[in-house]
């Protein structure tokens, strides 16, 4: 590590309403070096935020989406012997059959160690993946090198990547795991924070309508019994609907009217719940 | 530095690692806290690993650097020792009673809440003075909770019950204060939701996957390697039964219909009915258990791989659980204590739990908990606690 990557700060991106507590959590999770585990609710920016800290420092974004079924290695290298087998039954290719390094490709992780400049990986929705894929997968983290069992030969990191973990706690994570994260907790935001993150989005926003959608919006997260509660993408998608409805005019929400009801609720019963709800006007 | 703070931490339950003590003071080190701001969110990114401590950790830090007051656990110490003596006092009072040497009419008399108080300033007295025995000797044969059917606070009318009484009751309402894994609430409906996904039911592996043995195959360069699947199963049927007499359970009730009817498309079928305190010859269909009566002995026609979940307090008089007419209703005696007839469920069906809401570092003070608990696999009605029963409906 060169000295002066301690001296990169992340301050916020164009496109990101970065809390100062966030900010710190970041910036030393960068000095420490040790990964940085996201959670919270789905829908407040987990995955958001590691795109700006990449906008914001410049750096390549590397994602890798974890799936359930994940086995480690193929997010470190792959080794592709369907195209060594075709090339050695046709041999058209300019590879070198008998060198399988040729046939080696990297994964995300892989990518991120190899690249020539330092680089945010994000790691999405850790928790989909097994135990066993965490812990080896941290192994590899702290060490920064990995090796590639087919030619016996060992990748290590050129520069140490800004590590970035999301999680939406569908199953808790093993201690040793969190042992070697820093972890936060991103909280839903509070309106005026919110009327900051709409405000970003859009920018030449009507302020009525800002007001109105906000309250709203607010309002309909209170319901009870609803099982996915809308987040901030779904405001923001909402808000975008009310936008190009040229009919709609903000007084509407004001007296209770909630058009676009479906773009909030996405599941079925939390939809009629909340349908039943504006329709007998109790919600205001 | 800051080893007090570290203590400190451990101390009020928070699980903190040295490790990651370490840590911190590398940050510091490196020169990265530069003011108490920075030190705040430095030691809680780097000790606090779940977000439920996150208010634990305010209170400890406020504590340290702010002279806040930490709530007293001493207090609540106290608070759990006098519901304990309670509770073993109300269970006999004919012995129990022996212990307390005061007039009994004056306790009569008393609310929950003053007798609670009034348990808490005797315990007082014996930690200071160490008195001995001496003061705790009286009378014998008094019940300040109407165990005789009446309670002078009219908390309960019936006289039904002696132990899960109006003063255990109230007490519920401390306790719920400072448990991290409180009883399950509208709010935490999603939450729940999660875990009660994970009812799908899982086949033997016998179906075998043509395109990933193909693959797989490749990969072996030519040697056959077959994968199997898992072959498709049956949803699964559910009945669950949900204890709504006594108000004790009212909060609960609506939570769990909620959350297996938004579960219903996921199970092939799921029938709801409803008991009071324990199961006797019948259940009901009806929450009123007046008009739809099912029969216990029918439940041998059900599939034996029903999931059966009953939801209750699990909190009765021994002898609504073992006496042969043990019910309160007069209409439901039979000749069969429910014990047997809660055994015989048991026995039908092999994946059946228990899910109360009394958080379970309180069932050992109630004697039909622990009875109950010996028949069914029993599990809080909290978010762990429902993981946990799902897991174990689920495993094989």
């Amino acid at each position: 590590m060169t000295g002066n990557e301690n001296l990169m700060q992340f301050t916020g991106a164009t496109r990101y309403v970065l809390d100062d507590e966030l900010a710190r959590i970041v910036n030393i999770s960068m000095a420490l070096e040790m990964p940085l585990l996201l959670k919270g609710e789905p829908g407040t920016g987990k995955t958001m935020l590691a795109h700006a800290i990449a906008e914001s420092l410049g750096m390549p974004l590397i994602v890798l989406n974890v799936k359930s079924s994940m086995k480690l290695v193929e997010a470190l290298y792959q080794y592709d012997t369907l195209t060594r087998l075709n090339d050695s039954r046709f041999g058209d290719s300019s590879r070198d059959v008998s060198n399988i390094e040729e046939y080696i490709r990297m994964g995300k992780i892989g990518q991120a160690f190899t690249a020539d400049t330092r680089t945010v990986l994000l790691i999405d929705e850790i928790d989909k993946a097994d135990t066993d894929f965490q812990d080896d997968m941290l192994d590899v983290l702290d060490q920064m090198e990995f090796d590639i069992i087919e030619i016996d030969k060992t990748v290590r990191a050129k520069h140490r990547p800004v590590i970035i973990i999301t999680s939406n706690a569908k199953k808790d994570l093993s201690d040793p795991f969190l042992g070697r994260c820093n972890f936060h907790h991103i909280a839903f935001p509070d309106p005026e924070m919110m009327r900051r993150i709409v405000h970003v989005h859009f920018p030449s926003i009507d302020g009525d309508l800002m007001k109105q959608s906000v309250t709203a919006f607010y309002r309909l997260r209170d319901l009870d019994a609803v099982e996915k509660r809308p987040a901030t993408r779904e405001l923001i998608n909402w808000i975008r609907a009310l936008q190009t409805d040229p009919d709609f005019k903000p007084k509407q929400l004001a007296k209770g009217e909630v058009p676009y009801l479906g773009v909030l609720f996405k599941k079925s019963q939390d939809y009629s719940q909340a349908q039943n709800v504006v329709n007998r006007r109790r919600l205001f | 530095m800051f080893v007090d703070f570290f203590y400190k931490l451990k101390e009020v339950g928070i699980p903190v690692s040295p490790t990651s003590f370490l840590t911190l003071h590398k940050a510091f080190d490196r020169g990265l806290v530069g003011s108490l701001n920075d030190f705040y969110t430095a030691a809680r990114s780097i000790l606090i690993k779940s977000e439920r401590y996150f208010d634990t950790f305010d209170q400890v830090f406020a504590h340290y650097f702010e002279g806040a007051e930490l709530p007293d656990y001493d207090e609540l110490a106290l608070d759990e020792m006098a519901r304990v003596m309670l509770e073993e006092w109300l269970k006999d009072p004919q012995t129990a009673a022996q212990l307390l040497g005061v007039d009994e009419k004056m306790l009569n008399q008393m609310s929950p809440e003053e007798l609670i108080e009034y348990f808490k300033e005797r315990l007082k007295d014996q930690t200071e003075r160490h008195d001995g025995g001496g003061r705790w000797i009286g009378t014998g044969g008094f019940s300040p909770v109407g165990h005789s059917g009446y309670h002078p606070d009219g908390m309960r009318v019936g006289g039904i019950s002696r132990n899960k009484s109006a003063v255990k009751v109230a007490m519920d309402r401390r306790y719920k204060d400072y448990s991290r894994t409180g009883p399950l609430t509208q709010a935490h409906i999603g939450e729940a939701l999660k875990r009660l996904r994970n009812m799908i039911p899982t086949g033997p592996k016998d179906m075998v996957n043509i395109d990933e043995t193909i693959y797989r195959t490749m990969k072996n360069g030519g040697e056959i390697e077959i994968i199997f699947d898992r072959s498709l199963k049956d949803r699964l049927k559910v009945v669950l039964a949900i204890d709504n007499g006594g108000w004790s359970m009212d909060p609960y009730i609506p939570v769990v219909q909620t959350l297996f009817d938004y579960a219903r498309a996921q199970f092939k079928e799921l029938k709801t009915y409803f008991f009071h305190n324990t199961v006797y010859d019948v259940l009901w269909e009806d929450p009123a258990r007046y008009r739809k009566p099912q029969k216990v002995d029918d439940f041998t026609r059900f599939d034996p791989e029903t999931r059966f979940i009953l939801v209750g307090d699990a909190s009765m008089a021994p002898y609504e659980l073992m006496a042969t007419d043990g019910s309160i209703h007069v209409e439901e005696r039979s000749g069969l204590p429910s014990i047997e007839r809660l055994k015989f469920i048991a026995t039908l069906f092999p994946h059946a739990v228990w899910l109360n809401p009394v958080m379970s570092p309180h069932w050992r003070y109630t004697r039909t908990i622990t009875i109950i608990g010996d028949i069914f696999p029993m599990f809080e009605l909290s978010l762990d606690g429902l993981e946990k029963a799902i897991a174990h409906l689920m495993a094989k």
